[in-house]
């Protein structure tokens, strides 16, 4: 509990951390912000809406100290502005839109990639240099340092442009009306198809070593020996034994690549023109829409901590010597 | 030297690996020797395919992919070795301090490192690139190496704290040896496996980076990279119009120089791990016994 508590505690100077960076960026860049995007925007905000525009940076003629708890409690109450690009949709409205997509793509191409990636490792490992081994683990290697960009990019040139066999992009047929309908579904999972399996390409070569690599040293412990002494079955050993112990750093391995998850969606979600927020961003990136790229970064940063979290869970549920401590 | 260099040899994932990244290092110097003419110079007609004259084909403006191919490898390599240095140097320092003086200064600075590292780096990446306006390949190279080097000092904290504890250290203390002998004599040497991995690794993700924000359009267009002829092909849609050959160039040239780093990176990692290392010869002498014990067991059962 007390493991738990403390991780809570850090989460929340960490995000702190990232929403005094978030308040900071704009103003330490050369050049200001508002003016920046009337003159992108060309004409399509009221020049009067300038000062709001002013306001929801912050740049109000008041101290930076109050700037800056007025800017905090915006965060609170999940008030980020209006968007420019989007005019008048709130901040938020876009963000809570493209929240599940994300959470959809990562989250089935996580899991995806994180349990194909630990099987095969835990096989590699087992017969080292064997046939299985030989074959998956140089794959592994190479697949580790291929940018999602490429990936995703091949999948769409092969799969979509030439075969023709996949859609080439969004969600769900436009044509559709979004429902819990048969057809509605059957085009979310045909769209999902290829950014899931190529984020989670990009994913399971990472996974996989980490865990081979954790597995050997675990075989080599006294105490799978003694398991193999004592007559245990090859899956047990395997399994109960060996793999429950290698499995602990490669869950620490696994919060670290929560990173390149979401770069990795970030990417997949552009090639792809997938509508998740990472898609968002790009948009608001490229829009210079100032407003969602602040309400964005804050949301992909909670995200973060909240998956970060989630891992600290799993690591009490499985090392034991926390729950005591 | 010469012994070191040998048993890095020995190694195959070494030795393919360092023989890819000698050949880019080769391309990247010898570029003006190699091609005859500017990289932006527009020498034919739009999206000409491989042929005699262009081996790799033009692209949408009529520039010749290989000249560009080749000027890239000299900016990718470099943007990656500088932001490489500027991550393994604050990785190294940040790491080495905490592990050498442990308690508040290690709080702080171990906490500065897991806030970094709980952050999403390529939305801020786009973000501060945002702010910035379009980026040369130098302050994408800088923006990378300062806010990428948290995984770095984790790992030289880590293995750093190990070493505290052994007995050189202990007596170079007892003798009164000075704090930066100690560190730069005794420690140093001993990390010097995990701070070349560090630095191999980060090359490759500075790389792979890099062009992943220029071929989202936050990169100077203007300067020739491997990142920018893939956001040039994107907008020049040569995926739907067919021209192949100008993405698959510079997608192999990433793909191929990342391949080079991570074996490098691999043997490096089998050479100080011995136990990492599938050699072939275990292997074999492994299946000759499951034979013999096979056979055996025949015998006795016949």
């Amino acid at each position: 509990m007390r493991f738990v508590l403390r991780r809570l505690a850090f989460y929340l100077v960490a995000f702190l951390v990232a929403a005094t960076f978030n308040f900071l960026i704009p103003r330490l860049m050369p050049g200001n912000p508002a003016d920046i995007m009337l003159a992108q925007a060309q004409g399509t905000i009221p020049p009067e809406a300038r000062e709001a525009l002013m306001e929801t940076f912050g740049f109000i003629n008041e101290p930076l100290h109050l700037q800056y708890l007025k800017y905090l409690a915006s965060i609170f109450t999940w008030d980020f502005g209006l968007s420019v690009k989007y005019y008048p949709t709130p901040v938020i409205d876009l963000l809570t839109r493209a929240l599940p997509w994300t959470v959809f793509l990562t989250g089935t191409a996580t899991l995806l990639a994180y349990s194909l990636g630990t099987l095969f490792g835990i096989r590699a490992a087992w017969r080292r240099g064997g046939r299985f081994d030989s074959l998956v683990s140089p794959f592994a290697l190479a697949l580790q340092s291929i940018p999602a960009v490429v990936v995703a990019l091949t999948a769409l040139f092969v799969f979509a442009v030439s075969l023709n066999w996949l859609p080439t992009g969004y969600a769900y047929d436009p044509a559709l009306e979004p429902g819990l309908d048969g057809a509605f579904l059957s085009s979310t999972l045909l769209h999902a198809l290829m950014p899931v399996l190529s984020l989670g390409l990009v994913l399971v070569g990472g996974y996989l070593v980490t865990m081979r690599n954790n597995m050997i040293g675990q075989l080599g412990e006294d105490y799978v020996h003694l398991a193999e002494a004592k007559g245990l079955s090859d899956a047990r050993v395997r399994y109960n034994y060996a793999a429950r112990n290698a499995l602990l750093p490669s869950i620490t391995a696994f919060a670290i690549s929560l990173g390149s998850v979401f770069g990795g969606s970030l990417i997949t979600e552009v090639v792809f023109n997938y509508p998740g927020l990472g898609n968002l961003l790009y948009t608001g990136v490229i829009a210079r829409d100032f407003p969602l790229i602040q309400g964005q970064l804050l949301i992909m940063t909670l995200a973060m901590l909240v998956a970060n979290f989630a891992v600290d869970l799993a690591y009490v549920a499985l090392d034991p010597r926390l729950r005591r401590a | 030297m010469l012994g070191l260099l040998k048993i890095f040899l020995r190694n195959r994932k070494a030795a393919a690996g360092l023989l890819i990244v000698l050949f880019y290092v080769t391309v990247a110097l010898a570029a003006p020797i190699i091609t005859s003419h500017d990289p932006n110079k527009r020498v034919s007609r739009p999206h000409q395919p491989p042929g005699v004259e262009y081996v790799m084909g033009t692209t949408r403006m009529g520039r010749d992919v290989y000249t560009q191919l080749v000027w890239g490898t000299r900016t990718s390599l470099m943007v990656g070795i500088l932001a490489g240095l500027i991550v393994t140097l604050i990785g190294t320092v940040v790491g080495l301090t905490a592990a050498y003086y442990g308690g508040a200064t290690d709080e702080a600075l171990n906490f500065a490192t897991n806030v970094v590292l709980v952050l999403p780096q390529l939305p801020l990446l786009l973000v501060l690139a945002a702010f910035l306006g379009q980026v040369g390949p130098l302050a994408i190279a800088v923006i990378i190496g300062l806010t990428s080097w948290a995984w770095g000092a984790r790992v030289t904290r880590a293995q750093a704290m190990t070493l505290k504890n052994r007995e050189f250290i202990q007596a170079s203390q007892l003798i009164g040896e000075p704090v930066w002998r100690m560190i730069l004599v005794e420690m140093l040497p001993n990390l010097l496996s995990i701070i070349g991995f560090n630095f191999i690794g980060s090359v490759i993700f500075t790389i792979i980076t890099q062009a992943t924000l220029e071929f989202l359009g936050l990169g100077d267009p203007l300067s020739v990279s491997w990142g920018t002829m893939l956001y040039n092909a994107k907008n020049a849609s040569a995926i739907t119009v067919g021209a192949w050959w100008e993405m698959v160039a510079p997608c192999a040239a990433i793909v191929l120089i990342g391949v080079g780093l991570s074996l490098l990176n691999f043997g490096v990692d089998e050479i100080s791990n011995p136990r990492l290392r599938t050699l072939g010869a275990i292997g074999k002498a492994m299946k000759l016994q499951k034979k013999l014990d096979r056979e055996r067991l025949l015998e006795t059962e016949a």
